[in-house]
């Protein structure tokens, strides 16, 4: 995988959420990791496709998910991660992934569709990604913990 | 077209004006307008139209901000975007965001007319997309087990009201996009999976590796050839898949909010099998 090909996401990243109710967003780690991924709490999938494709996967705690969807929902107090903020956060996943597809057409890569997000919940799970090579990107979102796994090939 | 209610979003007095008389020319109800980002919630809370049209130019955001913070609220909104912009990648992201229509400015009253009596009419080829999709992904499920088991599959319908549901150990995942995008969720047990290998290699799994990658392997072609069908069906669908993503966990729940899936268990001489196909709408109409 191209490295240079995670600087669309970051943009996006740093764009979208401050539009959603983020004061804060912190890149704190960039690695490069193989195909296979461990999560606790939410994963969310989004398939993107064009002329590279592949998948970028978002992942959060449960307590993490439950205080971002309050966050997004101004403030609101959630009891349980219940459809409304799962609803949240899967839309959060759609719009910075619309938007990493901006941020590709403006470095010549247009026409990059993507498709509806899909939600694991799981206290421990794997995803296994369709590529050799993904990049993880730890971010603190307003203190909250965001795990973004850029897999394009 | 008559009697449905509009709402004006765009940062130009006249620009509202001009849109505002065409769409009472054309017997539409004008029931709010907002000029900034700061008034647009409230407007349309208030005024509950059937539909938005949205400037793109707007100061201090632009009318895909607004669109998002629009859908945030209600994912069925229905939004036109009405911008001097036309161009590829403008149109790709008013799809992606789920913009319903786009109208060039100046604007013709005509094609305003036009694309809010389409953007407000049944959509007839997502009604062909939700009647047959799923019958033709069982069907391209159904081909290639059969292939392996020998032995013909049944299907009977799931309930997955709440649109959530408790995976059997591995999940694979594939998304769809073309004029629709959606995605196909394939959902079985290790057992199931280990037997399916058995079949198709004549041996035992070496490791986990290879099941995983035969399940991703099984999943793609799924969907696959079920796009195909739908696209020879119909060209205007242009399907086409993304790469499945595989998951497995001891205890998951899978869901995709915003998104209608409608599911079936396929019952092979292999175990069981959960099938879930969904698709959402958020076609963009040019004029």
């Amino acid at each position: 995988m191209d490295v240079n090909q995670i600087n669309p996401m970051l943009t996006a990243f740093t764009e979208i959420l401050p539009q959603i109710g983020f004061n804060s967003i912190d890149k704190k780690k960039i690695t490069l990791i193989g195909s296979t991924v461990e999560y606790r709490g939410v994963l969310i999938n989004i398939g993107l496709l064009g002329v590279i494709k592949g998948v970028i996967l978002i992942g959060m705690s449960m307590d993490s998910a439950m205080r971002f969807a309050s966050k997004m929902m101004m403030g609101m107090e959630l009891e349980s991660f219940d459809s409304l903020a799962q609803s949240a956060i899967s839309e959060m996943g759609n719009m910075v992934c619309a938007n990493t597809c901006i941020q590709f057409s403006k470095i010549g890569i247009s026409g990059l569709d993507i498709s509806p997000p899909t939600m694991m919940i799981s206290e421990l799970g794997t995803a296994t990604l369709p590529v050799q090579q993904a990049i993880r990107l730890d971010f603190s979102v307003d203190g909250i913990e965001v795990y973004v796994y850029v897999g394009l090939v | 077209m008559s009697g449905f209610k509009v709402m004006i979003v765009d940062d130009s007095p006249f620009s509202r004006t001009i849109i505002g008389e065409t769409l009472v020319a054309a017997g539409c109800e004008v029931v709010g307008e907002a000029d900034s980002i700061d008034s647009l919630l409230e407007t349309y809370i208030k005024c509950k139209p059937d539909v938005v049209t949205m400037d793109l130019v707007i100061p201090g955001t632009d009318g895909f901000e607004c669109s998002r913070a629009l859908r945030l609220h209600d994912q069925n909104v229905k939004i036109i975007l009405v911008s001097s912009m036309k161009d590829e990648e403008t149109e790709a992201e008013a799809r992606r965001i789920g913009i319903s229509g786009y109208v060039q400015k100046p604007v013709d009253g005509e094609a305003l007319v036009g694309i809010i009596n389409n953007v407000m009419s049944p959509d007839t080829l997502f009604q062909q997309l939700e009647d047959r999709g799923h019958d033709i992904f069982q069907e391209s499920l159904a081909q290639n087990l059969t292939r392996m088991t020998k032995a013909p599959i049944t299907f009977t319908p799931a309930d997955i009201s709440g649109q959530q549901f408790t995976s059997q150990g591995i999940t694979a995942v594939v998304g769809v996009i073309g004029r629709y995008s959606g995605s196909m969720i394939m959902d079985l047990s290790a057992d199931t999976a280990e037997k399916c290998v058995l079949s198709l290699l004549n041996r035992p799994s070496k490791n986990r590796e290879e099941i995983l990658g035969m399940v991703a392997e099984l999943a793609n072609i799924i969907a696959g050839i079920a796009c195909s069908m739908l696209n020879k069906h119909d060209k205007g669908f242009g399907l086409r898949v993304s790469p499945p993503s595989i998951f497995s966990s001891s205890a998951a729940e899978i869901t995709s909010p915003n998104l209608q899936i409608h599911g079936s268990y396929a019952e092979s001489g292999f175990g069981t099998i959960f099938l879930g196909i969904g698709f959402k709408k958020g076609s963009v109409l040019w004029m």
